[in-house]
């Protein structure tokens, strides 16, 4: 295998394979991937794969969610079906005190653009009907979806290569080191030397960060999902915590434990869980469990992307986040245009690294 | 709930592990998922030989009261009909009975979950007519249905020619046997041949090219090396071996190696059949796919460890007794097998997959 590349992108999860297509659509030069394990064994094959943007706090973070939300349709036309399905996202609320703080919400969106809907109960159940008849509203937004993260990342990964780029999978990289204004990343699989690196190492920042003395504040957070059999297509929109794949299995989950790189899962949070589900949709009751399983999540320290130069290094990039399914084809593009241009068609200073001082 | 000793499978090895502790005082709780004891002994009619030598040779079914019998006389919590779904955070067993779920705190747990058939998948095998050869015999032993009239057989394992030998008893016509390899698998060759003896061909280096059926088998062609024929059943029973059944291991974060002659993926134990993990043992054929035999006596091994750990037996008492019934196991279990197993054992601390949850 090559060991000389002009770029190389640590991570081949949603945002390291997003970034790599991006790149190779107008890169001709040599990109490289290294995955600790394969593409979508972490945290992108164990996700419910929402493409949100409503209810994102605050609201400047809602509006990078939905420029990269409104790149998907163009996404599919590029590296084919990846099951996008702009659904609406619907988040319902019990509490009638509660929708003081739904109409503040989308208050402060509309000042940016993004149509937010504050529903009654008789409007969620017109639109979900099989929704709790104890709902008392909901925030709904006509630009939430959800996708097939294995197709997302398959195609990504396919489109990527068609394009020239390469993968190294089941390979760890141990040590990075800078050589005569270069990068050298050893890895279980041999050492290989780039001009510029790009870390995309998701929940692993942290650890990849301090091989080069970067911190990287990236924690780890473990969501458990349920899995019901499948069942015939009777919910309509991306509920904030449980929608209805393709096949009819419905997913649900809502939970966030800080539990390391630990992916047991646990009774008292499937419990939980399927209480949430039931008590959003009583009729999930009769549905029967066939798999539980969890997934760990990048989480920076302050909850926002860390996306761009890492400042004090030539040629070093980082992209770190949670919501990486949401955000991957727009952190693509970004990235892309920083590696190409040197600058970013929107900007991407406060997601910067620096902000960590 | 509290126990000592949580047992999840109540089969042969589970209840011979259940009657090590129990009758050494310490409080043992049996969860299965049938609604009696006895696991897939209930439809066993065969004589099964060798057992143990506490044990003459018996029938199946007649080996389950023995064992069941035993158990009555100690104080055994007894949960039929309900099964374990996960595990809680503090390493308590979630168990069901399909209603609600319940946590069992147990100091050691027990996994004697069994095996389970592998099918031969074929085109159309999933129409209904076509099963396993466990599950044919399930259907006339336990529930006294006739899963058909006219069979076939793929497959020449004993178990196989067991099978059909049961069909013909309760006057199934058995067409052919279907054996990819080039001779019977049987190591009893009476079996075989009785077989033969009632004119039932067996077809070699054969196997089943497609099913056909208006919503369920009425017909199958059969590949044979030098042409196709076709024959009209409606059953079609498929030995496709089996193989322990992983899932408990897998939440309760055990460790695997991968041995042919047990059955494939195992959990690693040591020769006390204590799992990875200190406080989880195993016993039965989810410790290697093996006879009724070796399956009671690793049974019992489990039994006389935890009962061992618990303090309810010397450990010299403990030591002694399992040596024993390590040599004895020597001498039942089939060769190939046990060699498998003491491969496995000395593979105990370099297992292929370990810490599957960290990522």
């Amino acid at each position: 295998m090559e060991t000389n590349y002009e770029t190389i992108v640590i991570g081949g999860g949603v945002v390291g394979s997003g970034i790599a297509y991006h790149l190779s659509e107008r890169y001709k030069e040599g990109v490289l991937v290294l995955d600790k394990k394969y593409p979508m064994s972490g945290t992108s094959g164990s996700t419910q794969a929402w493409v949100w943007v409503h209810n994102k706090t605050p609201s400047w973070y809602a509006e990078f969610s939905m420029y990269s939300a409104e790149l998907y349709p163009y996404l599919s036309k590029k590296i084919g079906d990846v099951e996008y399905k702009r659904t609406g996202g619907l988040s319902p609320f019990f509490n009638e005190s509660d929708r003081e703080k739904a109409q503040k919400l989308a208050e402060s969106y509309r000042k940016i653009g993004i149509k937010i809907k504050v529903l009654s109960r008789e409007e969620v159940l017109e639109k979900e009907p099989y929704m709790n008849p104890e709902v008392a509203g909901a925030t709904y937004s006509s630009i939430d979806g959800n996708v097939n993260p294995f197709r997302l990342i398959d195609m990504y990964m396919r489109a990527a290569k068609r394009n020239g780029v390469r993968y190294s999978t089941y390979n760890r990289v141990t040590e990075i080191r800078q050589v005569n204004g270069k990068y050298l990343v050893v890895s279980d699989k041999g050492a290989f030397e780039c001009k510029n690196l790009i870390l995309a190492g998701g929940t692993w920042s942290r650890e990849i960060g301090d091989m080069l003395g970067v911190k990287i504040p990236v924690n780890q957070l473990r969501g458990q999902i349920l899995v019901s059999e499948p069942l015939k297509p009777f919910l309509n929109f991306t509920i904030s915590g449980l929608r209805q794949a393709n096949n009819g299995e419905v997913l649900m989950g809502y939970s966030m434990e800080e539990a390391g790189f630990n992916r047991a899962t646990t009774l008292d949070v499937i419990q939980e869980t399927a209480n949430m589900a039931v008590r959003y949709v009583p009729g999930l009751r009769k549905a029967k469990i066939v798999r539980a399983f969890s997934g760990i999540r990048a989480m920076p320290e302050d909850g926002f992307p860390i996306l761009g130069n890492v400042p004090g290094y030539e040629n070093l990039y980082v992209a770190a986040t949670h919501s990486g399914v949401t955000l991957s084809p727009l952190i693509g593009t970004l990235i892309t245009e920083l590696i190409m241009d040197g600058e970013t068609s929107i900007p991407i200073d406060r997601y910067s690294l620096s902000r960590f001082g | 709930m509290k126990t000592d000793v949580l047992i999840i499978g109540g089969g042969p090895a589970g209840l011979s592990a259940a009657i090590e502790t129990a009758s050494r005082g310490l409080d043992v709780t049996i969860v299965d998922e049938a609604s009696q004891l006895g696991g897939q002994l209930n439809q066993q009619t065969q004589v099964l030989r060798p057992l143990p030598s506490v044990y003459e040779p018996m029938r199946g079914f007649e080996l389950a009261n023995k064992l069941i019998e035993q158990i009555k006389g100690f104080n055994v919590r007894l949960l039929l009909n309900h099964r374990v779904v996960g595990f809680y955070a503090d390493g308590s067993a979630g168990i069901t009975d399909e209603e609600n779920v319940f946590p069992v705190k147990a100091k050691k747990i027990i996994v004697a979950s069994g095996a389970a058939e592998k099918a031969v998948a074929f085109p159309k095998w999933t129409m209904p007519g076509i099963m396993t050869i466990g599950a044919a015999q399930t259907l006339i032993n336990r529930d006294f249905v006739m899963p058909g009239k006219e069979a076939v057989i793929v497959g020449s394992s004993d178990f196989a020619m067991e099978t059909a030998i049961q069909l013909m008893d309760v006057g199934i016509r058995v067409k052919a046997i279907i054996e990819k390899q080039s001779g019977a698998l049987a190591k009893e060759q009476e079996k075989a041949s009785e077989l033969s003896k009632n004119g039932i061909p067996f077809y070699f280096n054969s196997f089943i090219k497609e099913a056909r059926g208006n919503g369920q088998v009425e017909q199958i062609d059969i590949e044979l090396p030098d042409e196709v024929i076709t024959l009209s059943v409606d059953l079609v029973c498929m030995d496709g071996g089996r193989a322990p059944i992983l899932d408990v291991f897998y939440q309760l974060g055990c460790s695997f190696g991968f041995q042919e002659e047990l059955g494939g993926w195992v959990p690693q134990y040591n020769h006390t059949l204590q799992t990875g993990r200190e406080d989880v043992y195993l016993a039965g054929n989810a410790a290697g796919i093996s006879t009724q035999g070796p399956l009671l006596l690793t049974g019992m091994i489990a039994g006389i460890s935890v009962s061992e750990e618990l303090q309810a037996i010397s450990p010299a008492e403990a030591n002694e007794m399992r040596e024993a019934l390590w040599k004895e196991l020597g001498l039942l279990e089939d060769k190939e097998v046990y060699s498998g197993r003491i491969k496995h054992l000395e593979n105990f601390t370099s297992p292929l997959l370990k810490d599957q949850f960290i990522s």
